[in-house]
């Protein structure tokens, strides 16, 4: 920048005040991770401790050992997993179809696509319900895999379908010319070109179905096929006393991955954001 | 291709086009049927069910005609649950905006550890909503809440307050947690829009003897206008359609002070057993969100 | 060893037109360009041969077959892009060897053949390198390498210099003229650039807005455009055209235009008996090297002089109109100077107005 050199003291001010701004956002984050590592009874003590007056793993391992946790755990680790998978496989095919190939009512397909971003869960949870009873899948993990790829696919499909727009159809071109046939040119070359999206989408994919809460709600009532999300709400209302060092606990396990994510795979995840609108 | 030059060329097509032309539709086939599953299914069965009374566990029921709707619309609960949403919305798109905007440009300058801020900025908006729901309510604890502690310590109030179970505060609460949960999303879009601004834009203002508060709204106010039109119009629609973080926080309590359509669409399908008179709520709903947007994007085009 | 014949071809996309009922035929082992401006429709040309495009209307024949609706794959052709298209993922040996392994020639011929490409194009240093690794030259050679490893019968060029800088694409010239007289295959060679045109090419299909202007050897093109636009495109610097009247007839044929009354008695011209004075609006096209100074000629003013090294560009305000001649490097001229200057008649080239045609009797 041309602008002259801002004095020191007003740069430190900022800095300062920016980071107290940041701080403040995160504060909620931070306070959960405290809380988690305090021993039960500094947690009811009033008024509340900041830090830590000793750090205690006892609300981790009782979270682990005696709660249904690790049967969420590995329910939403499922499916986000399946989600995952069916959705990439759907959408790259889909996107591959949107951009490199020409039917009549290509275009409004697309606009379609961009029409399920605005439609209320709430309407779209009534007839899935409908269906998954009529079919006899309800309280099955399958019942929300598929509920699932029916919400992620939209956006799955129009991140997918930016990310290989850019990729230059000189290549395509170029493979076919070379004696592949279309998915021949599909698997060889767009393919590997198209991995960082796919990577991108995967990401944003899995956060969804991991964070997702109103369909387990309806589709699923028991505690082992119960995902995270409505596993842990479950134990805070069924409890008498509300655990508030198990949730906390609980809390920080939930947003683990995304903490790995954030600091291994960012640039992936605001590849995404610039690709294209992302769910609210 | 323009319709008609489709139609002109399809008489002289070769086969070739064709048969690349099936392979493309093949490939987007099962996208099709997911999306019939989305948008076709539901649309339809929610005006179908409508105008039935379903009992929602056995999903019988009998055909009522427009008693649904006509019972809905004179209940006040309807209207309030409207009321409510759009409270919510406007209140909490308002707020998204500020703090998106006033980050964004927080974080377009040069910050010390400015990628680390950036993650810490953005997670809120990645977070389960169910974690959200968790630490808030913790914070906002009567008893044990850290807030409460630190405003009576700052003398700001001298008895605790109860953040989510009474009114006004409740939906002051949901408004001011909702815009921390998804501010992210502003200050993404705007950040990004930010950093195509060429400089020399606002040197050119600063020659011309504008301050910083000048330069804001003459340079860069201007260029955000677009992004903020497509963010206004999304972030409008999600948040109106919003279901998950006002259902954990309140419950659309106290009573119905923060019920909104969604949870009214829930609470009369799962809490009611009223299957029909919750898909007449959301076919409600869907039509005012219709509205507003061909409303807005009328608007926004002159 | 085929030939490319284009048949009654035509392409629209939605109502525009880019290729335009073209009737062309390309001789087996041919070296032809397609020049022309851009957006004159000759990529869409040598993509609709590829097979990446496909013809509103008309047949495309490789070898005497048509192939309209074979897939790319099917052809026997191989295209160099504009870009060069290399797979940024597999290295430069994967990339020549891929479209041997898509036509399942067995593991330890594709070895072989892509050695011996590597060799002929002095590519074996850089055979694990990835593309981005490379220069733009040495691409280019890669996609050379990659078009050559399968032998087919009809290469497909589509503007493969233009994004090398002078020097390179000199010397891809000559390298690729050389190798067409190797390998003897049929080449469809698409450039905007005439001088790659007139000095690589058997013969020029020269195409404006989709339509063939001439096809012809350069020779031909150079010295008896068959239309203006093809003597204005054709040669650097570009040729001077003047438009002015015919009257008179035989060897009293005078070209007026403004003061300026030339005898062209000597230019045999068809169409001699055509029309009245009022409708013999022409337009005369004079090349650079044929502007001579000449005691007899017109009295001229120098305007610009631009030395070159070995000669000098010279631009006359003759008779009200700008000319550009190609004088001496040692003619001494400077700005302002007023010298004679004649136009040689025997070269002089006649236009019509209406729709440019060329009006010159060229028979012997």
């Amino acid at each position: 920048m041309a602008t002259p050199r801002k004095p020191l003291w007003r740069r430190v001010l900022f800095n300062v005040l920016a980071w107290t701004v940041v701080l403040l956002i995160a504060l909620p984050l931070l306070w959960m991770i405290l809380t988690s590592l305090k021993p039960q009874t500094e947690l009811f003590v009033i008024p509340p401790t900041i830090f830590p007056g000793e750090v205690t793993l006892e609300h981790y391992r009782r979270l682990l050992a005696e709660t249904p946790f690790l049967t969420y755990l590995e329910n939403s680790l499922w499916l986000a997993g399946a989600t995952t998978l069916v959705v990439i496989v759907i959408a790259t095919l889909g996107a591959h179809s949107l951009v490199r190939f020409s039917y009549p009512g290509r275009e409004r397909l697309a606009r379609l696509v961009l029409f399920t971003y605005l439609l209320p869960s709430v309407v779209l949870i009534i007839p899935l319900y409908f269906l998954m009873i009529r079919v006899g899948l309800v309280n099955t993990l399958a019942s929300l895999v598929i509920a699932y790829t029916t919400f992620a696919l939209p956006y799955a499909l129009w991140l997918l379908r930016s990310f290989m727009a850019a990729i230059p159809e000189d290549l395509e071109a170029a493979a076919l010319v070379d004696g592949a046939t279309r998915m021949q040119a599909f698997v060889d070359v767009i393919l590997p070109q198209a991995v960082p999206g796919i990577i991108s989408t995967a990401i944003f994919t899995s956060i969804l179905a991991w964070n997702e809460y109103l369909y387990a709600l309806v589709l699923v009532n028991s505690d082992e096929v119960r995902p995270l999300t409505t596993g842990v709400m479950n134990m805070l209302i069924t409890s008498f006393n509300i655990e508030w060092s198990l949730l906390m606990a609980a809390s920080v396990m939930m947003s683990v991955p995304l903490i790995v994510i954030f600091v291994f795979l960012q640039r992936f995840l605001t590849r995404g954001f610039g690709a294209g609108a992302v769910k609210g | 291709m323009t319709e008609s030059g489709e139609r002109i060329a399809a008489r002289a097509r070769p086969t070739l086009e064709t048969r690349y032309g099936i392979l493309g539709a093949l490939l987007i086939a099962p996208t099709v049927l997911v999306f019939s599953a989305v948008i076709v299914y539901p649309l339809v069965s929610a005006t179908y069910l409508s105008v039935f009374a379903i009992y929602t566990p056995t999903m019988e029921g009998e055909w009522v005609g427009l008693d649904n709707y006509a019972r809905l619309l004179g209940s006040g609960e309807f209207w309030r649950s409207l009321v409510n949403n759009i409270i919510w919305t406007a209140g909490t798109l308002t707020l998204q905006l500020l703090f998106g905007i006033l980050v964004a440009l927080m974080l377009h300058q040069n910050l010390v550890f400015r990628s680390l801020a950036r993650s810490l900025v953005l997670f809120p908006y990645f977070l389960s909503t169910v974690v959200a729901v968790l630490v808030w309510r913790w914070l906002f604890n009567d008893l044990y809440g850290v807030l409460n502690h630190l405003l009576m310590w700052a003398r700001i109030i001298d008895m605790p307050v109860d953040w989510l179970g009474s009114m006004p505060n409740a939906m002051i609460s949901l408004i001011f947690i909702g815009a921390w949960k998804y501010f992210p999303f502003v200050v993404i879009a705007v950040l990004a829009r930010l950093q195509s601004i060429p400089d020399e834009l606002y040197e050119a203002a600063t020659i011309d003897g504008a301050g910083a508060f000048a330069r804001f709204m003459d340079v860069t106010l201007p260029q955000l206008k677009e992004v903020l039109v497509v963010i206004v119009l999304l972030r409008t629609i999600w948040d109106f359609k919003e279901f998950d973080l006002i259902y954990l926080l309140t419950g659309g309590g106290p009573i119905i002070a923060t019920q909104t359509l969604p949870l009214m669409v829930y609470k009369e399908a799962f809490a009611l057993n009223r299957m029909g008179g919750a898909s007449a709520v959301a076919v409600l709903m869907m039509l005012i969100m219709l509205v507003f947007m061909t409303l807005y994007l009328r608007k926004v085009r002159d | 060893m085929t030939g490319i014949t284009f048949e009654g071809v035509s392409k629209r996309f939605g109502n525009v037109s880019a290729v335009d009922a073209l009737d062309l035929e390309i001789g087996a082992g041919e070296f032809v360009s397609i020049l022309g401006p851009s957006g004159c429709g000759k990529t869409t040309l040598l993509r609709m041969v590829a097979g990446l495009e496909q013809p509103s209307e008309g047949s495309i024949s490789i070898g005497g077959s048509v192939v309209n609706d074979l897939p790319p794959s099917k052809r026997d052709i191989a295209l160099v892009f504009q870009t060069y298209a290399l797979y940024p993922h597999m290295t430069v040996a994967g990339n020549i060897e891929y479209p041997l392994k898509k036509h399942r020639v067995p593991k330890t011929e594709r070895a072989e053949r892509v050695r011996r490409v590597a060799t002929l194009l002095k590519l074996e240093e850089l055979m694990q390198r990835k593309p981005r690794q490379l220069s733009g030259g040495q691409q280019q050679r890669v996609a050379l390498g990659r078009a050559l490893v399968r032998d087919p019968a009809v290469f497909l060029l589509d503007e493969p210099l233009s994004n090398l800088d002078a020097k390179l694409r000199a010397h891809m010239r000559a390298e690729l003229i050389q190798l067409h007289r190797r390998i003897g295959r049929t080449m469809m060679y698409v450039t905007h650039d005439q001088l790659e045109a007139m000095t690589m090419s058997e013969r020029i299909a020269v195409i404006r807005d989709g339509r063939l202007q001439q096809f012809a050897p350069p020779e031909e093109v150079y010295a008896r455009p068959s239309n203006d636009f093809v003597a204005g495109f054709i040669g650097t610097p570009s040729m001077n055209f003047m438009t002015g009247r015919l009257a008179g007839a035989g060897a009293e044929r005078v070209f007026q235009s403004g003061d300026l009354n030339l005898s062209i008695g000597a230019l045999a011209l068809t169409d001699e008996s055509a029309g009245n004075d009022d409708e013999r609006l022409v337009r005369i096209g004079i090349r650079p090297e044929d502007i001579v100074l000449d005691d007899a000629g017109e009295r001229a003013r120098v305007m610009v002089v631009e030395p070159t090294g070995h000669e000098a560009i010279v631009v006359f305000d003759y008779r009200g109109n700008d000319v550009v001649a190609r004088m001496g490097a040692d003619s001494g001229l400077r700005p302002d100077d007023v010298v004679k200057v004649a136009l040689r008649i025997d070269r002089m080239h006649v236009f019509a107005e209406s729709d440019g045609r060329r009006l010159n009797d060229d028979r012997d």
